[in-house]
């Protein structure tokens, strides 16, 4: 047999005609589509976005009401919106970068690629623009609110804590419950990055050097 | 999302004429037969959304192999980690199995079977170029769908048919 019988018996084989697509149905599809889409990201935005701009519209607040020496806690809440402007830029630039399925398989293959690069810089520099301005912005107001109220712990106050048990359990289980929860974060972004976007990337741009190089290139 | 009447009956037409393509992707990317009516519903719906954005700058054919594969090529990688669990050799038979259509012999029908299953085993790149190469299309239309340049549609349509050649040997020996 010879590459000719196989496109006959392609050419032969009996395919379904006609308009059988029930429009009903796809419409229904949709619906239900978009309005998963729209939930998904109506929590996306309410959790990277609009909670971030709400906490610092409350620090800013705060910081209007004390006056000038609410400056400090103004920076935090600039710090933390601008966390949350990184968020939302990226689901703007995501959409305006969004190829139509209509596109050829190189334009959608590039789309693809750029977007999974763009996804993996995000989070291996997610230290720089997640954790850093949450950490000044928490260092920054803490130390505010603490200046204002003049809270001045009386010396030796901290080894008095750290040697009672209780007060001492409670000191370590805070900072533990907050390194977990920071090292949480940055296991996920790394699992995130190694176990789907690495991999996918590696096939997405396999698969591009299989189409687009010299034919000595071709992998198996 | 409605449609306006127009769009509505330009689906219908492409549907009318070319329900075939939606079929012979569904069969070249879907594993099961679940899958294959998942992947089948969604190349549906992605080609009513496009109705609105075609302006008629390419064929109805050429706009719906574009949007068919890309569709496929996104569902694919949606699949991927499911089908890596899938045991090669038993699930191959199941291919065979879904992709079944009555063909005039029962050899005919055996090597359309095995032809989806090596069209199945074949990397994604040459996948696409093996369905639009046997469905016909000239070099020109193929670099239209792909983005490639006619040639190098030349090139690698060369190396995908000799792949898929080396994937049916054993089989083809086996029919005749």
């Amino acid at each position: 047999m010879n590459w000719n019988d196989y496109e006959a018996v392609w050419k032969r084989q009996k395919l379904p005609i006609g308009a059988a697509a029930d429009l009903a149905d796809i419409r229904a599809t949709f619906e239900l589509k978009r309005r998963k889409l729209e939930s998904t990201l109506r929590v996306r935005y309410i959790t990277d976005g609009v909670l971030g701009v709400l906490t610092a519209l409350g620090f800013l607040g705060y910081a209007w009401w004390i006056g000038r020496a609410g400056w400090p806690i103004a920076i935090g809440a600039a710090l933390i919106l601008g966390v949350s402007w990184v968020f939302v830029r990226d689901h703007q630039r995501r959409r305006r970068h969004q190829v139509g399925p209509e596109a050829t398989l190189l334009t959608k293959l590039d789309a693809e690629i750029a977007e999974l690069h763009h996804q993996r810089r995000l989070l291996r520099h997610i230290g720089l623009w997640y954790f850093l301005p949450y950490l000044a912005a928490g260092v920054l107001i803490s130390a505010t609110v603490v200046h204002r109220l003049r809270i001045k712990p009386p010396p030796g106050l901290l080894v008095d804590l750290l040697t009672t048990p209780r007060s001492a359990i409670f000191i370590y289980l805070t900072v533990a419950i907050v390194v977990a929860g920071l090292w949480l974060v940055w296991r996920d972004a790394r699992d995130a990055g190694k176990k789907r976007i690495d991999p996918r990337l590696q096939e997405l741009e396999k698969m591009r050097r299989d189409l687009f190089g010299p034919a000595d290139s071709l992998s198996d | 999302m409605s449609l306006s009447p127009a769009h509505e009956s330009l689906f219908h037409a492409w549907l009318e004429e070319h329900r075939g393509i939606v079929v012979k992707v569904t069969r070249s990317y879907a594993f099961a037969a679940a899958d294959a009516a998942d992947l089948e519903q969604e190349l549906l719906l992605q080609l009513w959304l496009s109705v609105p954005s075609y302006a008629g700058q390419a064929k109805p054919s050429t706009w719906i192999y574009r949007v068919c594969l890309n569709t496929a090529l996104t569902w694919h990688h949606g699949t991927t980690r499911r089908e890596r669990r899938i045991e090669p050799d038993r699930d191959l038979a199941a291919i065979a199995a879904h992709t079944a259509s009555p063909a005039d012999s029962a050899d005919e029908r055996e090597l359309l079977e095995k032809l989806y299953a090596a069209i199945h085993a074949m990397p994604e790149s040459d996948r696409a170029l093996v369905l639009l190469m046997l469905d016909g299309l000239a070099y020109r239309e193929i670099a239209e769908i792909t983005g490639l340049t006619e040639n190098h549609v030349g090139v690698a349509l060369t190396r995908a048919r000799k792949r898929l050649a080396d994937r049916l040997k054993g089989v083809t020996d086996e029919l005749e």
